[in-house]
């Protein structure tokens, strides 16, 4: 049996698929002990703990413990003269009017920073020896009065040479036996010291939560007799095993969209699609990713709270928009929708907490799109009178009806998701017309049309359970671990065999870790160099896989360059001026034997009957239908509901929905 | 003196407002709301895309690491309808440096494929490094909008690597691009006007890479906006950026009725013109009368023999960032409409509004000057909308060599700390108001750079002013030269003056530029040149905030904090705050 369990804000989701099937469960999350509505989730299963051969674990422990700053007390060290990187940032502000500005907090204070004597030069050359003996003498006893429970280590060009870096972490875990010590060049080794000071400090700051959350779980899950393989989903979109991620805390901060998009890919790959968008609209915010070749993109440029992190995650675009996202006018008459939100609590007005502010659920239930009876399995009482109230106002101030106030809400939702959705495609040089659209979370099916077309998306594939997908993301996701290389060199003749021989340096490493966190022999490995135009500061990312890299030719890799620097930037398509390398990662994935299936679940109700529902102006008359009603040669025409326990997807007028050979079901134009 | 006043709400009054009122009307008719939401925040999306690619695919240091560049959408009459929030100084004269163009080639002889250029500070522009380029674009054979951007170049030739401290006139601050209209195929690309500004300038590979990255980010804009057009009908992209000009206007003004009507004075001083000692004061008189705003500068001293006389574009647009970060709430979008009930008046011949050819390098300083005297006396009526002063200067540092392989041209502008506010303490070492510019990570200096090395970088203890809310803190940045004949050329300011404490609060820590040779201090003057030697140790270190309200008035909690994270000493905290340490 293999279980995924999922812990997010509100819901604590749990997948099983099994020799007997799949199981599906919900249960409300315990926010102050994620691990308990893990665990509540498990005996609502019914499942025997005993029966799990893998389980894998997805939690917003790292990132709450960021946003909450609930870390444990970090110090931060760093070169002399340099005490006050994480205090000074970049000097630039995020909004630029505004004369009382605050910069983002660094979890690590001015008061928990050092410095130490040492100085490595660009090219890696020490022109300060570390001075051990000030280590010992001075900076041991101030760390140990400070009593931090955890250290980061960033020294100035640490990224060429880290060897100052790990001399000084020997010293410090030796004096300090009990404090976990993080250092920069393990983190990533890439120049800036700013941001590889935060992301390091990132690290150090959930390392102690991190490890103690598994080291929790684990003992629960033993002591409950559990055998199988423990494993916890990273933000690049793969899982380590849970005693490798105790030393790899950053790759946690973020993790919980990364499921959702791999559930996403391997659900909708098996149907063969390897182009995706993904849209996850849940009750908060809404996240989006893009997929090509069935690989997701990767950034290195993502921050938490304003805190850059530079390490290779997904290049998940989240905006404040979802279920519970708030319908107002501002004070210059423009309609907006979020990113304020009622949240869970008091929520929508149509749950009857006291929200009395129209929220886009409430905009749904006016539509008939979401229908109360059906909200959330038919677990919550709605009530669609409240919804007409809050929303009332917002349709006297324009002159319209009340449903079409409802449309516009809904629609300019879709304009917000649109955008967001075109920062990571055409901003990237990507043509979502090239792409399928594929929804879930609570909300995503039932926006996704509308969204498609907005794109000019023909497309649309919606993987079965769709509430629950990142539960199955987890246990679908392959073993994954990144090592990162900065190693500037001209992209000239010797492109190519530069590039064969980092692969060859690198490729080493990663098998030793892969090895050391028990991944097996079977990996696939994919290299990525971040290359420019000699002269600029920041790189384009091009991939080669392990196969491509034996025959690539010097004038194959610059004109590969060349092209992804055209498509982002619109110039620079020429590969005649000079070009370099400046940076590398190699990404590791050891891939599962076996794909977990997942289906649509027998337990479904076999609903169908006549609606109504309002959309582009008007009322229509419609379909509803459970989806595990479907048959393979049913066609459904819009408008229509296709509703299964976790998520109700809507076919407007001109769609057809059809229902795959693995239970996908697809959407396209009439 | 020849008055200037400019309606900076772009046209002629009369004829023009009611144009406009019917254009509005009819564009509200042709629009939903929910298309109305949707394309203008596109608008605002793709003046976002093209300012941070330019900034992504350039090659100096000023521009992809600094980020001292800014891009912005017209609409076919040139008025900002959305901008990239980057640079509030490049932001608030965009349309007058745009129009500047259209007096020598009007708008209606453009063709696919043109574009306008403008760095002339006599003739609508700012500095000469600043160099705007405007790309038309159109669909279906109409002319839509207009994309533009602007770039700091590092060097554009002058008297003098990346400045001349010491340029008498405009003439030897570079070379001059008078507004004028070109055609991308033909004079750039290789062309003749591409190999003129090479030939002028000290590191063409990286200014003229600049140039290109400017034109591709116009490229973007262009391709976008052809985008929204054929996707919901040029007239309705042109109904959008009507309105979403009038939402910023209709939203600022009604900000503006809800403040008493009355004129106020402020003034504020630049510390010297570089030669003598004597204070250069800008004064403002602010009058606020219903729905409007205009700020008079007359009282303003005249211009000077060095490069302190701020451009109009440049007086327009200090004056207008003092007015944005004071009176409307953040979510106002900046365009022309925000511009319509402002004016903004200047006597000819004075600090800020000069004569050709009054050299003009440093005219960020004193347009912070007019950002200050507008703010000191908005403070007279919205005390509780309004910061005390702050380092509020542009530290300009070149640190430049001439060795076997050409230039090496490191030039970086800085900050200090925030005046105080009426909520928050001042924010420590960052970039002032009017600019918006990162520094330059050691690390890449380290990798670019020779001729000298970043020995420390530091927020400065004690340097904020006292108050209610303290001043935030100054920073330094040390040098340590590594090599003979390294050429050192600055201007700063708030030398001789403090930044000012606000309603009680106290003045902030002044700036000071020190060389240390051989044991002694060499105290660069403001504006100044030198040549440095090998083993020099060069350190600036700017200035800190205003305190905002009596210090007495200060939280206890806050001024353990300030203690214990190093903020304040404890000496300082006992003297100005009566502090003890009872631990």
């Amino acid at each position: 049996m293999r279980v995924g369990i999922e812990v997010g804000g509100t819901f604590t989701d749990l997948v099983a698929i099994g020799p007997d099937g799949i199981v599906v469960t919900k249960v409300p999350s315990v926010p102050k002990a994620p691990d308990e509505g893990a665990f509540n989730a498990l005996v609502a299963s019914g499942i025997p703990i005993g029966s799990i051969d893998d389980l894998a674990h997805g939690s917003t422990v790292a990132t709450n413990a960021v946003l909450e700053r609930k870390g444990f007390p970090t110090a931060f060290v760093t070169t002399k003269g340099f005490r006050d990187i994480l205090a000074l940032q970049r000097h630039g502000r995020a909004q630029i009017y505004d004369l009382e500005y605050q910069k983002p907090v660094p979890v690590v204070t001015r008061a928990g920073s050092f410095e130490v004597a040492e100085r490595m030069l660009a090219d890696g050359t020490v022109l300060d020896a570390l001075d051990e003996g000030d280590v010992v003498a001075r900076l041991v006893p101030a760390l140990r009065e400070g009593r931090f429970e955890a250290i980061a280590i960033c020294l100035l060009n640490a990224y060429v040479n880290p060897a100052h870096e790990r001399r000084l972490a020997e010293l410090l875990s030796a004096a300090l036996p009990d404090v976990h010590v993080t250092i920069s060049s393990d983190i990533t080794r890439e120049f800036r010291e700013f941001e590889r000071a935060s992301t390091t400090t990132l690290s150090a700051y959930v390392q102690p939560v991190i490890d103690r959350y598994i080291a929790r779980f684990r003992d629960r899950l033993s002591s409950a007799g559990f055998q199988g393989r423990f494993s916890v989903m990273q933000s690049n979109g793969g899982r380590l095993p849970a005693e490798a991620m105790r030393a790899n805390a950053i790759n946690a901060l973020l993790s919980g969209p990364a499921a959702g998009v791999m559930g996403a890919v391997r659900q909708t790959g098996r149907s063969g699609y390897q182009n995706l968008v993904t849209l996850d609209i849940g009750g908060t915010s809404t996240d989006v990713c893009v997929v090509t070749g069935g690989s997701p993109q990767l950034t290195q440029e993502f921050s938490l709270d304003g805190l850059p992190i530079r390490i290779p995650l997904l290049d998940i675009n989240t905006i404040g928009a979802g279920g519970g996202s708030i319908i107002w006018v501002d004070d210059g008459g423009m309609l907006r929708v979020g990113p304020h939100s009622a949240g869970a609590d008091p929520g929508p007005a149509c749950y009857g907490r006291g929200g009395s502010l129209p929220t886009l659920t409430d905009a749904h239930v006016i539509r008939g799109t979401v229908r109360p009876e059906a909200f959330l399995g038919g677990r919550m009482q709605i009530d669609a009178v409240a919804s007409a109230r809050a929303l009332q106002p917002i349709a006297d101030r324009f002159g319209m009806s009340l449903e079409a106030a409802a449309d516009s809400a809904v629609a300019l939702a879709n304009a917000n998701i649109v955008r967001a959705i075109q920062l990571i495609s055409t901003e990237r040089g990507h043509d979502p017309r090239d792409y399928v659209l594929v929804p879930y979370g609570g909300a995503g099916p039932l926006h996704a049309a509308q969204v498609a077309g907005e794109l000019g998306i023909a497309t649309i594939v919606v993987p079965p359970s769709a509430g629950i997908i990142s539960a199955y993301g987890l246990i679908a996701s392959d073993f994954v671990l990144f090592e990162s290389l900065t190693r500037r060199a001209p992209a000239d003749a010797s492109a190519a065999d530069t590039l064969r021989d980092v692969f060859a340096t690198m490729r080493e490493r990663a098998l030793a870790r892969a090895e050391e966190a028990g991944l097996g022999k079977k990996v696939e490995l994919k290299l990525t160099a971040e290359m420019r135009f000699v002269g600029q500061a920041f790189e384009v990312p091009v991939t080669f896989e392990e196969r491509e890299i034996r025959r690539m030719t010097a004038d194959g890799v610059r004109k590969r360059f060349a092209d992804a620097h055209h498509r982002v930037f619109f110039f620079g398509g020429e590969a005649d001026k000079p070009i370099e390398f400046v940076s590398f990662r190699l990404g590791l994935a050891a891939p599962l034997k076996e794909l977990p299936l997942l289906a649509e679940t027998a337990t479904q109700t076999k609903t169908e009957a006549a609606i109504r529902l309002h959309d582009d102006k008007q009322w229509h008359e419609g379909r509803l239908r459970s989806r595990a009603s479907m048959k393979q040669r049913d066609r459904v025409r819009g408008p229509a509901l296709l509703e299964d326990p976790t998520s109700t997807l809507y076919v407007p007028p001109g769609w057809i929905a059809r229902r795959d050979a693995n239970d996908n079901t697809v959407l396209e134009r009439a | 003196m020849q008055e200037r006043t400019a309606k900076v709400g772009a046209k002629p009054k009369s004829r023009t407002m009611t144009g406009k009122a019917r254009a509005g009307s009819k564009s509200l008719a042709l629009l939903d709301p929910v298309d109305y939401a949707v394309i203008s925040q596109a608008l605002i999306a793709v003046a976002r895309e093209m300012g941070t690619k330019l900034i992504r695919s350039s090659y100096s240091n000023i521009v992809r690491e600094a980020q001292d560049a800014s891009a912005a959408l017209f609409d076919p009459a040139g008025n900002v309808v959305a901008q990239a929030e980057l640079i509030p100084m490049h932001l608030g004269s965009m349309s007058e440096i745009f129009r500047a163009c259209t007096e020598v080639t009007p708008i209606s002889e453009l063709r696919p494929g043109d574009f306008y250029i403008n760095n002339d500070p006599y003739g609508g522009g700012q500095h000469l490094q600043d160099v705007f380029i405007f790309t038309p674009i159109f669909h279906e054979g109409a002319l839509v909008a207009f994309a533009g951007t602007v770039a700091h170049h590092l060097d554009l030739g002058g008297g003098n690597p990346g400045m001349t401290p010491d340029a008498v006139d405009v003439h030897a601050e570079g070379i001059i691009i008078p507004p004028s209209r070109y055609v991308y195929e033909r004079d750039w690309n290789g062309g003749t006007l591409e190999r003129l500004i090479a030939a002028n300038v000290r590191v063409p590979s990286q200014t003229i890479g600049d140039f290109y990255a400017q034109f591709a980010a116009n490229a973007i804009g262009t391709a976008r906006m052809i985008e929204l057009c054929a996707r919901y009908g040029t007239a309705t992209v042109s109904a959008a950026m009507t309105e979403l000009m009038a939402y910023s206007e209709r939203r600022f003004r009604a900000a503006l009725s809800a403040i008493p009507d009355g004129t106020w004075h402020g003034e504020d001083a630049v510390d010297d013109d570089g030669i003598g000692d004597t204070p250069l004061t800008v004064k403002a008189a602010v009058t606020k009368k219903g729905d409007t705003v205009s700020v008079d500068f007359s009282g303003t001293v005249p211009q000077v023999g060095r490069n302190l006389n701020c451009p109009w574009a440049s007086t327009v647009s200090a004056t207008l960032a003092a007015i944005k970060g004071a009176l409307t709430s953040p979510d106002i979008p900046f365009n022309e409409g925000f511009k319509r009930p402002i004016t903004v008046t200047a006597p000819k011949g004075t600090l800020v509004n000069p004569n050709y050819p009054a050299p003009v390098r440093a005219r960020l300083l004193p347009a912070y000057r007019c950002f200050n005297a507008t703010l000191k006396a908005l403070a007279q009526v919205v005390p509780d909308k309004v910061t005390a002063g702050g380092n509020d200067s542009t530290h300009a540092l070149a640190i430049s060599h001439l060795g076997e392989r050409g230039y090496r041209v490191y030039l970086e502008i800085y900050g200090g700390g925030f005046g105080g506010g009426p909520r928050l303490d001042g924010c420590d070492a960052v970039d002032s108001p009017l600019s918006n510019c990162t520094n330059t990570p050691v690390e890449a200096t380290d990798m670019d750079f020779d001729h000298f090395r970043i020995v420390g970088y530091g927020l400065l203890p004690d340097t904020g002013g006292a108050g209610r809310q303290r001043g935030g803190l100054g920073f330094y940045r040390r040098f340590l030269i590594l090599k003979d004949g390294t050429n050192f050329a600055t201007y700063t300011d708030r030398m001789r003056l403090s930044p000012y404490g606000l309603l009680g609060g106290a003045d902030g820590s002044r700036t000071r530029i020190e060389i240390e040779r051989d044991g002694k201090i060499i105290r660069s003057r403001s504006k100044d040149r030198l040549d440095l030697k090998t083993g020099d140790v060069l350190t600036l270190y700017t200035s800190g905030g205003g305190g905002y309200g009596a210090a007495e008035a200060r939280d206890p909690r806050l001024i353990a904090r300030d203690v214990a994270q190093g903020y304040v000493t404890a000496e300082s905290a006992q003297r100005d705050y009566g502090w003890t340490d009872k631990t």
